[in-house]
């Protein structure tokens, strides 16, 4: 009975409009980030001590931090930090993982076994604290924490490709293309690369906003990105000592960080169901 | 691996080997991955700019030159780290395997001191999360299966999707704020009581519940959807009966695998929020070791870290054995 219904065509306009909606979100967020220099008010790092922890005005729509720069446009250049960096380590470990991934479950053997045990090693250990000791040993700023992500996360995409190329391979429309004397590299970009794309798409769509929360996480703890560096996350250190008093400092970079991450998210998940992968 | 496909026997004795050889092919491996880990950690650290022993005698900065190069000298050799690189991993695996990790280049405390003082409350954090967790998703999973797309899964689902959504610090800082600021019931600053562990467990769990849920609910989905379900229905078996003795005994064993996971994830340190609740633990020992560089303190949590992970994989893969009739009897792998 279940079965027979969940079988049965989904109601697919209206999931796709929310799809549309959710792009649209996704598309002004990355405008907002490109555009912070021409929309932002104020200059992010220019400090006012006579008009520090103010509350919204003309002047600053989202009131001032201790130093009495302006909360908004902070808002604004963060904006570009989370979201460019997030994407752009997200594109490097598809594109790397991918490609380790394929080629090990595609051809096996030694190189198989060793890009598995690496995989197996690196996702032993829990994902922030490796990030942590990565970006400790390395030293402190953007560029290293954009490393030691990379590092860590290609093994997800490398695992989850090796494991769709290990049912794709034996399929027989392979066989045959390789019978009929297709080469390796051709069957893999021809055949085996749309197959799996979808499904590492979506990963990687979920994966931003996860990047997002762990870049601000190890800027929050004060690991991340530089101490000059508008980031969400460190401006929520910045204002941990005036949670009492001025809760929002706090309160509005994690409600932008949220807000971000939740369309990522919706959007990864709606892609999900509009690509019909399980 | 392949090898051990074959079916065994039921007789006691075939049963014993094979296990007994399924165990130390296992602890061959994890002793071979630490042996890796260590060393990558161990080589990535001697990497790593700055001079321990320097950094030790200054204190920081500021008295950078006001020591002599003479006493550094001196420093470097008391650590070892005048020798050669290979000198010095083979001296502290050697040292490690009696259970000697050094000592602290922030404090001069032996690591080994330090971090046990570090696990207990990690220990007690990462029980009471796992516990929270397991008594919230579990059950709302099933629910939320037999109940598809209604009234409670929806709203389980935005939940998690909530609880997925926010990252630990803010959940953390809010429940900070209303909690022990606003409402005063629980202290800003954990002391490791009962009182403290509340909303640290509470941002834990719901994290980790918000996943897990869903986890729980797409095994037993999978499970209700089975030929043999059905077969079940057809022949009038009663549904709370198929639900318990059937769906569940299958969906067993990915649950606790992940619960096993979840339970390594908490024990190696919840770093943002030990760090929030000041809790006292492994997490916040690894934010502090590596702002002050510690080295030889972060060698010593990677591999507390590494000997957990593979500790709790190597027990989740026994307690199969008990769980699964099918590896009992030495046939799993078929599917691999």
């Amino acid at each position: 009975m279940r079965m027979d219904r969940l079988l049965q065509r989904k109601p697919r306009k209206r999931r796709q409009i929310t799809l549309y909606i959710l792009l649209a979100l996704l598309i002004m967020l990355f405008l907002i980030a490109a555009l912070a220099p021409v929309i932002a008010p104020n200059d992010p790092n220019e400090t006012n001590l006579a008009s520090q922890l103010q509350g919204p005005s003309a002047q600053y729509p989202l009131g001032t931090d201790s130093l009495g720069r302006c909360m908004f446009s902070r808002i604004l250049y963060g904006a570009a930090t989370s979201l460019f960096s997030s994407v752009g380590i997200t594109a490097a470990v598809f594109a790397g993982g991918t490609i380790l991934g394929t080629v090990a479950g595609y051809f096996g053997g030694i190189l198989d076994t060793v890009i598995t045990k690496i995989t197996t090693v690196v996702q032993a250990f829990p994902r922030l604290i490796l990030a942590i000791a990565i970006a400790g040993v390395l030293g402190i700023g953007l560029g290293n924490t954009i490393l030691a992500l990379c590092l860590i996360y290609w093994t997800e995409y490398a695992r989850l490709s090796r494991s769709l190329v290990l049912s794709l391979k034996n399929r027989t429309y392979i066989q045959a293309a390789r019978v009929c004397g297709e080469s390796h590299f051709s069957i893999l970009v021809r055949h085996i690369l749309p197959n799996i794309f979808p499904s590492l798409l979506v990963t990687a769509t979920l994966d931003i906003g996860a990047m997002i929360m762990e870049i601000s996480a190890l800027s929050y703890l004060g690991l991340g990105v530089e101490a000059d560096m508008v980031e969400w996350g460190a401006m929520m250190s910045a204002g941990r000592n005036y949670l009492q008093t001025n809760p929002w400092l706090i309160f509005i970079p994690g409600a932008a960080i949220f807000l971000t991450v939740i369309i990522f998210n919706l959007f990864g998940d709606k892609l999900r169901d509009a690509l019909d992968l399980q | 691996m392949r090898k051990n496909n074959v079916s065994y026997p039921l007789s006691g004795a075939g049963k014993a080997w094979f296990l007994g050889k399924q165990a130390a092919l296992r602890l061959c491996h994890i002793g071979i991955v630490l042996l890796g880990i260590t060393f990558l950690s161990f080589s990535l650290l001697h990497m790593a700019p700055g001079d321990p022993a320097e950094k030790y005698l200054t204190g920081g900065d500021g008295n950078v030159g006001l020591i002599s190069e003479e006493a550094i000298q001196a420093q470097r050799e008391k650590w070892g780290l005048d020798k050669p690189f290979l000198v010095q991993y083979v001296t502290w695996l050697g040292n490690a395997l009696r259970g000697d990790l050094g000592e602290s280049f922030a404090t001069g405390n032996p690591v080994v001191t330090e971090l046990w003082d570090k696990i207990g409350p990690t220990v007690i954090l990462a029980l009471a999360s796992l516990f929270v967790t397991l008594l919230v998703s579990i059950p709302l999973g099933v629910l939320c299966a037999v109940y598809k797309d209604r009234l409670l899964d929806n709203i389980c689902r935005v939940v998690s999707f909530v609880g997925i959504s926010v990252p630990s610090f803010l959940s953390s800082l809010l429940l900070l704020y209303f909690f022990a600021m606003k409402l005063q019931w629980f202290p800003v600053i954990s002391r490791g009581g009962i009182q403290g562990l509340v909303l640290p467990v509470a941002v834990l769990a719901f994290q980790c519940s918000a996943k897990f849920t869903r986890q729980v609910r797409a095994v037993v989905l999978e499970q209700l959807h089975q030929e043999y379900v059905r077969g079940a229905v057809a022949r009038g078996v009663k549904k709370s009966r198929i639900l318990f003795d059937h769906v569940l005994r299958n969906a067993w064993l990915p649950i606790v695998t992940w619960a096993g996971i979840y339970f390594g994830v908490f024990l190696g340190g919840a770093a943002v929020v030990e760090t929030v609740f000041s809790w006292q633990g492994i997490g916040q020992l690894a934010v502090e070791s590596v702002a002050s560089k510690d080295y030889q303190m972060i060698q010593g949590i990677v591999l507390w870290m590494a000997v957990l992970y593979l500790a709790v994989n190597f027990l989740v893969d026994i307690s199969y054995t008990f769980l699964d009739p099918r590896v009992r009897l030495g046939k799993r792998g078929d599917r691999l």
